[in-house]
C-alpha cells in the first residue's frame, strides 16, 4: 500500500473535502456577524442553495465547467434572496434576530421551501447531469502525501481557499473592511464617524446568504451528486458554531472546518480499518469542543482579545438629534 | 456662537448663550452639572441642533447636521466617554470613517507613518498597532486627540478631559494643548475643576442654570471668584432642619477607609471614612462624576468594595451583598429610579414589595399573599399620595415624581436604619421635590440616619446637618451646616481648598 | 419613516396584529402555490378540513399538538426571561431517554407507578440537560444560544448511540431480527399513558398535563415568591440585583424549569404515542424547534401557546396526511415560516409607533441634563 493510501493522508484529504461547504457557510456567517447580525438561518439557506443549484444543473447544458459554475451561482443567488427576508426583518424592522433566524431555517429548510421545490420539480432520485470532480492540479496529484491532500481536490475547494484569502484581505486591509469591523464592534462610534450602519448590515447579511448558498450547492453538486431532502444534515448549525470556534477570523474557519471534516469522516475511515469506536463519540467532539471554547471566550480576558463583535445580536437604534 | 438656545422636554438647557473663542487660545467652559456646558459643547460639535441662535466658524456662518459636518469644518470633540472601538487598533480608530483618500485601498504602512508623524510632532507617543483595550486611559485619550488632529481639527473641544487621568497624565495633556495652540488651533476646555482651569486656560466662560454668567480673562480672576460665579445663588427653599442629630444617638452607619472601583476599573471611591448618626442627615455634595454613585452602590451592596469596612449599627456588612444590606436595614433610593429603583413593567403593588417579597407578612412559605400585597399597596399609596389609575398600573407609566414616591414609599416603609438617597429630587417638579424633602426630614426625625447624596447644593444646604464634599473619590472635608458657606463649598467641590 | 418606542400596547392591537399576520402569511403563501400551478383556496380548505373537521382529524391534531404544547411552554418560559434556550430539542430527547429508561426498569410495577416514574424521569433528564448551559450562563456568562444548540447535537448523537451503536439497556436484543435491525425495547402495556374520550376527539394525557401546566403558570409567576423573582429578573436585571435577588440562582432554576418541560414533552412522546425509544422518529420530527415557533407566535403567553400549539399541530397534521403530488412536503414549513415572518414584522408595530413624514426639528426624549448628552447611542 503506498503512502498516499495511508490512513493519515486519506483522512486529511477527506477532511478538506467534507469541510469545504462549512468554510463557505462559516465565512459568510462570519461577515454577517461582523456587522452585528446573527443569522441562525444558515441551515435553511444552505438547503436552498443545494436544491436550486441541483435544479439548475439538471436544466443546463453545455460544457461541464460552465454549467457547474452557473449552477453554483444560482444556488448562491437563491439563498441570498431568502436571506433578504431576515435582513429586512432584523435590520429594517428591528425584529428579534434569534427568532427570525430560526424562522428562516424552518421556512427554507428541510420541511420548508427547499423541500417543496425539490418535490415539485421532482428532483429526487436522479443523479446530477454535471458534478464537481477532482481536478489534477498541474499534474501534482500523485506527489507523496501532499498530492492527494492539496492537489487533487475539486474546484470549489480551491475556491474556498481563495475566499478565505480574499476575506482576510477585505477585513484587515481595506477601508470597507475596517468600517465593517467598527459597525459590529461599536455601531455608535461607526455612526458618528459617518459609516452607514444599516447599509453595512444589509450588505453583509446578504453576502452571508450568498456564501451559505454556495456551501449548500457543494452538497448537491460535489458530495453526493444527487438531491435528497434535508441533505446538509445540520452543516448549517455547525457553521454557526464554527464562526465562534474560529474567533471570527476567516483563516481559522479553515482550521475548524477541516477539524469538523476529520471528525465526520473519521468514523467511516476507522471502521474500514476495523477499528471500532462508536462513531457518535467522534461526531460529538466538535460540539463539545465548541462549548468549551465558548466558555473560554466568554470570560472577560479572552473576550477582548479574541471575542465576538461587541454589538452582535442587538438592533441599532439611533437616538434623535 | 450667538444666542444659542436649546430646549429639552422640561428643561431649558441653554438660554440664549453667547460664546466665542479666538485662534490660538485655550478657552475654558465652567459650570456645575446642569449648567448647560456639555449641551453647548455638543451643539458646537454637531451632536445637537440649536433651537435658536447661530454658529460661525472663522466668521462664516455654519449649520451642522451631524458630527461629520462639524469635523469637516474643523471642529472635533474629545468626549468624556471615549468613542473608540475597543478591539480595533489605534490606527484603525484614527482612520475610521475617513473617506478622503481612495476608495478601497488602505495601506497600513502609510497610516502608521502618518500617525507616527503626528504623534511625534505633538509628543504623544502611541503604538499604532496596539489595540484600544490594551491602552491606559491617558493613552486612549491621546488616540482620541490624534483622531481629531488627523482630520485637521482647528477647534478641539475637550469634555472633562482630566476626569480619568492621573496628575502626571494631566500634565502631559496640558503640554500637548500648549503645543496645539502655538500652531494657532483653538481649544475649548469644558471642566468644573478650578485649579486646572486657572493653570491652563486663557479665558473662562461661566455658565449657570443654562445662562451665561460671564466671560473673564484668567489672569484677571481667582478661584474664589469663579466659584462664586459658578455656584452663588440665593437659597430658594426655606425648609430647614434643626441642624443636628438628637443627643446620644447611636452610629447607624460607619464607613472605614472604603475604596471601590468604577465600571472602567479605575478607583472611583478612595479611602472614604464617614459616620452617620441616627436621626442625622449628612449631605454629600459634589459635582457628578466624583464617585458619588459608586459610593451609594457600595453602601447598598450592589457594588463590591476593594478595601475598607462598612458597618451598620456596629455590624459589618459583606461586600457586594445587597440582600444582606437590605436585611440589616439599609435602604437605597437610587439615582436611576426607572432603570434600577423599580421594575418598570411590573405593577405599583409589585414594586412596593420589591424587596419585601421574600419575607412574612408578604409571603409565607414561598407563596405570596395577594391580600396583604393589595392592602400594603392601598396603604402606601394613600400615605404617600401616589397618584395613579390603580395599584395594578405598570410603574413605567407613572410620572417621574410618582415613580420616586413609589421608591420612597417602599424604602421608608421597610423601617430602615439608614437611607442612602442619591439625587432624590433630580428631574422632579417643585411640588414633588417638596414632598420628597419633607419625607426625608420626617424620616430623620423618626430616628433614621440619612445619607443624602446630591448635586443640588440648595438641597443639601436646606436639609443636611453636616455636609461632606466629595471630589475625585475622596471626602475632602466635612462641615457642620452652620459653618458652611457656599463659596467655601464651591471651592471644595472644584478641588481647590483655601 | 420614523420609529418611536411605545409606552403601552393597546389591547386591540395585541390581538389584531397576530391575526393579521396569519392572514398575511396565508396570502403570501398563496403566491408560492400559484407559482407552482396549484389552487391555494382549495388547498387551504383541504388543510383545515384535514386538520380539524374531518373525522378523526381532531384526534390526530391533538397527537401532533401535544409535544408542541410542551416544548412551546418550555421555550416560552425561558424566552420570557430573555434566556434563549434553543435546546428544547435536546432536552426533549433526554426526557425521552429518561422516561423510557424508567418505564423499562419499572416494567413490573402498576400503571400508576410506571407513569409517575416516567413523568419524573422525563422532568429530571430534561432539566439536567438544560442546567448545564444554565450554569455556564449564570457563572461564566457564556452565550446560551450556542451552548444549548450544541447540546442538541450531542443529545441527538446520544440517542442514536443508545439504539444504533451500542448494546445499551434501551436496545432490544432478544430476537435475531432486532439485533440485525436495531430498535429499542418496547415499553410494557402498563406504561401506556391514558387518554380521554371527549366525544369529538380523544385527548392524550400529555395534552392534559400541558394544559394544566399552562393553567398553573400564572399561579407560579404571580403567586410564588420565586415566580416574583423571575418576573423581576426578566423585566430588569439591574432592578433584580438592587432588590437583593440572587440572579444566578434564578437563571439556573429557570433553565432547569424550561428543560424539564421539554423533557416532559419527550416523556409524552414515549408514553402517549411511541412506546419505544425511536431515535429516527424523534430526530425527524424537530419538535423542540417547532416549540420555539409556537412560543414566538404566542408571544410567550401560556394560554396563547395552547391555542397556537393546536393550530400549528393541525397544520402539521394536515400536511402529513395530505402529502402527495398535489400537496408536496415542504408546504407546511413554508407556511409556518411565513406566519412567523409576518408575526415578527408585526412585532414592530406592537413595540414601536411608526410614523411617516418629514423630519421635524423635534427635541429628543427627556434627557436629564445633569447626566450630560447621551449623544448617539443604542437602546
Amino acid at each position: 500500500m503506498n503512502v498516499n493510501e495511508s490512513i493519515v493522508v486519506v483522512l486529511a484529504a477527506s477532511a478538506i473535502f467534507y469541510g469545504t461547504p462549512l468554510v463557505f457557510a462559516a465565512v459568510g456567517e462570519l461577515l454577517a456577524e461582523r456587522s452585528g447580525v446573527l443569522n441562525l438561518g444558515v441551515e435553511g439557506m444552505m438547503l436552498m442553495g443545494a436544491v436550486t443549484a441541483f435544479w439548475a444543473v439538471q436544466h443546463l447544458s453545455g460544457p461541464d465547467w460552465l454549467a457547474l459554475m452557473l449552477a453554483t451561482l444560482i444556488g448562491g443567488a437563491a439563498a441570498l434572496a431568502v436571506s433578504t427576508i431576515h435582513a429586512i426583518l432584523v435590520v429594517g424592522l428591528r425584529a428579534n434576530q434569534i427568532v427570525s433566524g430560526l424562522a428562516l431555517t424552518i421556512f427554507a429548510g428541510g420541511t420548508g421551501l427547499s423541500s417543496y421545490i425539490g418535490n415539485v420539480a421532482r428532483l429526487g432520485g436522479k443523479p446530477a447531469q454535471h458534478e464537481f470532480g477532482a481536478i489534477n492540479v498541474i499534474g501534482l496529484a500523485d506527489v507523496p502525501v501532499l498530492g492527494p491532500i492539496l492537489f487533487h481536490q475539486n474546484a470549489l475547494v480551491y475556491g474556498s481557499w481563495a475566499l478565505v484569502i480574499l476575506a482576510l484581505a477585505y477585513l484587515y486591509r481595506t477601508r470597507t473592511g475596517l468600517h465593517l469591523r467598527s459597525v459590529g464592534e461599536s455601531p455608535q462610534t461607526a455612526d458618528v464617524m459617518g459609516v452607514n450602519v444599516a447599509r453595512y448590515r444589509y450588505a453583509h447579511t446578504l453576502a452571508g446568504g450568498l456564501l451559505a448558498g454556495i456551501g449548500g450547492a457543494y452538497f448537491s453538486l460535489a458530495i453526493t451528486p444527487n438531491w435528497i431532502d434535508g441533505m446538509t444534515s445540520g452543516a448549517g448549525w455547525i457553521a454557526i458554531a464554527l464562526v465562534i470556534f474560529a474567533f471570527w477570523r476567516p483563516e481559522l474557519t479553515l482550521v475548524g472546518a477541516y477539524l469538523f471534516g476529520i471528525f465526520s469522516s473519521l468514523g467511516f475511515v476507522l471502521q474500514a480499518r476495523q477499528v471500532h469506536l462508536p462513531p457518535e463519540v467522534f461526531a460529538s467532539l466538535p460540539y463539545v469542543m465548541t462549548v468549551v471554547v465558548l466558555v473560554v471566550v466568554s470570560t472577560g480576558w479572552a473576550k477582548q482579545r479574541l471575542g465576538a463583535p461587541a454589538a452582535l445580536g442587538t438592533p441599532y437604534v439611533r437616538e434623535e438629534r | 456662537m450667538r444666542s444659542i438656545t436649546k430646549r429639552f422636554p422640561g428643561v431649558l438647557a441653554n438660554d440664549s448663550v453667547d460664546f466665542e473663542a479666538s485662534e490660538g487660545e485655550v478657552h475654558a467652559l465652567l459650570g456645575e452639572n446642569g449648567a448647560g456646558k456639555s449641551t453647548l459643547a455638543s451643539i458646537l460639535t454637531g451632536l445637537y441642533r440649536p433651537d435658536e441662535g447661530e454658529i460661525a466658524i472663522y466668521g462664516r456662518k455654519v449649520e451642522f447636521h451631524s458630527p461629520r459636518d462639524a469635523m469637516a469644518a474643523g471642529v472635533s470633540m474629545v468626549h468624556q466617554h471615549f468613542r473608540l472601538a475597543a478591539s480595533l487598533t489605534v490606527s484603525d480608530n484614527i482612520v475610521l470613517g475617513d473617506n478622503r483618500a481612495g476608495w478601497l485601498r488602505t495601506s497600513p504602512k502609510t497610516i502608521e507613518s502618518q500617525v507616527d508623524e503626528l504623534a511625534t510632532r505633538y509628543r504623544m507617543p502611541v503604538h499604532p498597532r496596539a489595540r484600544i483595550w490594551q491602552l491606559s486611559v491617558g493613552e486612549q485619550q491621546r488616540v482620541e486627540i490624534l483622531k481629531a488632529l488627523y482630520r485637521g481639527a482647528r477647534v478641539l473641544i475637550l469634555d472633562e478631559p482630566t476626569a480619568l487621568l492621573t496628575p502626571q497624565e494631566a500634565e502631559d495633556l496640558f503640554e500637548t494643548l500648549r503645543r496645539m495652540t502655538a500652531e494657532g488651533r483653538t481649544i475649548v476646555f469644558v471642566s468644573h475643576k478650578l485649579e486646572e482651569l486657572m493653570a491652563v486656560s486663557d479665558r473662562v466662560t461661566v455658565l449657570r442654570a443654562g445662562r451665561l454668567i460671564g466671560t473673564v480673562n484668567t489672569t484677571e480672576t481667582s478661584p474664589p471668584q469663579l466659584a462664586k460665579m459658578m455656584v452663588g445663588r440665593e437659597i430658594v427653599f426655606a425648609q430647614f432642619k434643626d441642624g443636628h442629630a438628637p443627643a446620644g444617638s447611636e452610629v447607624v452607619l460607619e464607613l472605614r477607609n472604603v475604596s471601590a472601583d468604577g465600571d472602567l476599573g479605575i478607583q472611583a471611591v478612595s479611602d472614604v471614612s464617614l459616620r452617620l448618626l441616627a436621626g442625622e442627615i449628612v449631605g454629600v455634595a459634589g459635582v457628578s462624576g466624583n464617585g458619588q454613585r459608586q459610593l451609594a452602590e457600595v453602601i447598598s451592596g450592589t457594588r463590591p468594595r476593594t478595601a475598607g469596612d462598612i458597618l451598620v449599627s456596629g455590624r459589618s456588612l459583606r461586600s457586594g451583598d445587597p440582600g444582606q444590606a437590605i436585611a440589616r436595614g439599609v435602604a437605597h433610593v437610587p439615582e436611576d429610579r426607572l432603570g434600577t429603583g423599580v421594575s418598570p413593567s411590573l405593577s405599583i403593588a409589585d414594586n412596593l414589595i420589591l424587596k419585601s417579597h421574600r419575607r412574612a407578612p408578604i409571603s409565607t412559605r414561598g407563596i405570596l399573599r395577594h391580600d396583604r400585597i393589595t392592602a400594603n399597596a392601598k396603604d402606601l399609596m394613600t400615605r404617600f399620595a401616589i397618584s395613579a389609575p390603580g395599584a395594578e398600573t405598570p410603574t413605567r407609566l407613572l410620572s417621574g415624581g410618582n415613580v420616586q414616591k413609589v421608591v420612597l414609599a417602599r424604602e421608608l416603609s421597610s423601617a430602615p436604619k439608614v437611607i442612602v438617597a442619591a439625587n432624590p429630587t433630580r428631574g422632579l417638579d417643585v411640588g414633588a421635590t417638596e414632598g420628597v424633602r419633607s419625607l426625608l426630614i420626617k424620616a430623620a426625625s423618626d430616628g433614621v440616619g440619612i445619607l443624602l447624596i446630591s448635586e443640588d447644593l440648595d438641597e443639601i444646604l436646606s436639609l443636611a446637618d453636616r455636609i461632606a464634599v466629595m471630589y475625585e473619590g475622596r471626602i475632602v472635608g466635612i462641615l457642620a451646616r452652620a459653618a458652611a458657606d457656599v463659596q467655601h463649598l464651591g471651592l471644595m467641590m472644584a478641588g481647590s481648598s483655601p | 419613516m420614523r420609529i418611536e418606542r411605545r409606552l403601552t400596547t393597546p389591547r386591540w392591537l395585541a390581538l389584531a396584529v397576530p391575526v393579521a399576520s396569519l392572514v398575511a402569511a396565508f396570502a403570501a403563501s398563496s403566491v408560492v402555490l400559484l407559482a407552482a400551478g396549484k389552487d391555494p383556496i382549495a388547498i387551504y380548505l383541504r388543510l383545515f378540513d384535514r386538520a380539524f373537521f374531518a373525522s378523526g382529524a381532531l384526534t390526530s391534531t391533538f397527537v401532533t399538538a401535544t409535544p408542541l404544547l410542551l416544548t412551546g411552554l418550555a421555550a416560552a418560559a425561558a424566552f420570557r426571561m430573555r434566556l434563549w434556550n434553543i435546546g428544547g430539542e435536546g432536552q426533549l430527547y433526554l426526557g425521552a431517554v429518561g422516561a423510557s429508561g424508567v418505564g423499562l426498569v419499572l416494567r413490573d410495577q402498576s400503571g400508576i407507578v410506571i407513569i409517575a416514574g416516567m413523568i419524573l424521569g422525563g422532568l429530571f433528564s430534561g432539566a439536567a440537560w438544560a442546567v448545564i448551559p444554565g450554569l455556564l450562563r449564570a457563572y461564566f456568562n457564556t452565550n446560551e444560544i450556542i451552548t444549548t444548540l450544541m447540546l442538541n447535537y450531542v443529545a441527538s448523537l446520544l440517542l442514536s448511540y443508545l439504539i444504533f451503536d451500542s448494546q445499551s439497556f434501551w436496545r432490544e436484543l432478544s430476537t435475531f431480527s432486532a439485533r440485525a435491525f436495531p430498535q429499542g425495547k418496547v415499553l410494557p402495556d402498563a406504561a401506556m399513558w391514558p387518554s380521554f374520550n371527549i366525544g369529538i376527539a380523544i385527548v392524550p394525557f400529555g395534552l392534559v398535563v400541558g394544559i394544566a401546566v399552562a393553567a398553573l403558570w400564572w399561579l407560579f409567576y404571580g403567586s410564588t415568591s420565586f415566580g416574583f423573582k423571575a418576573r423581576v429578573l426578566g423585566d430588569s436585571p439591574s432592578a433584580a440585583r438592587y432588590a437583593g435577588i440572587q440572579t444566578r440562582r434564578v437563571v439556573v432554576a429557570m433553565m432547569a424549569l424550561s428543560g424539564a418541560l421539554a423533557g416532559l414533552g419527550g416523556a409524552s412522546e414515549i408514553g402517549d404515542f411511541r412506546h419505544v425509544l425511536d431515535p429516527r422518529g424523534l430526530q425527524q420530527a424537530g419538535l423542540g424547534y417547532a416549540g420555539i415557533v409556537v412560543a414566538a407566535l404566542a408571544r410567550y403567553n401560556p394560554y396563547a401557546v395552547v391555542v397556537v400549539a393546536v393550530l400549528l399541530g393541525g397544520l402539521a397534521n394536515a400536511g402529513y396526511s395530505l402529502q402527495g403530488p398535489d400537496f408536496p412536503a415542504g408546504l407546511v414549513g413554508v407556511l409556518q415560516g411565513m406566519i412567523l415572518f409576518f408575526a415578527l414584522g408585526g412585532e414592530l408595530l406592537l413595540r414601536y409607533r411608526v410614523t411617516f413624514g418629514a423630519r421635524r426639528a423635534a427635541p429628543p426624549r427627556a434627557l436629564s441634563i445633569a447626566a450630560g448628552p447621551a449623544g448617539v447611542s443604542g437602546p
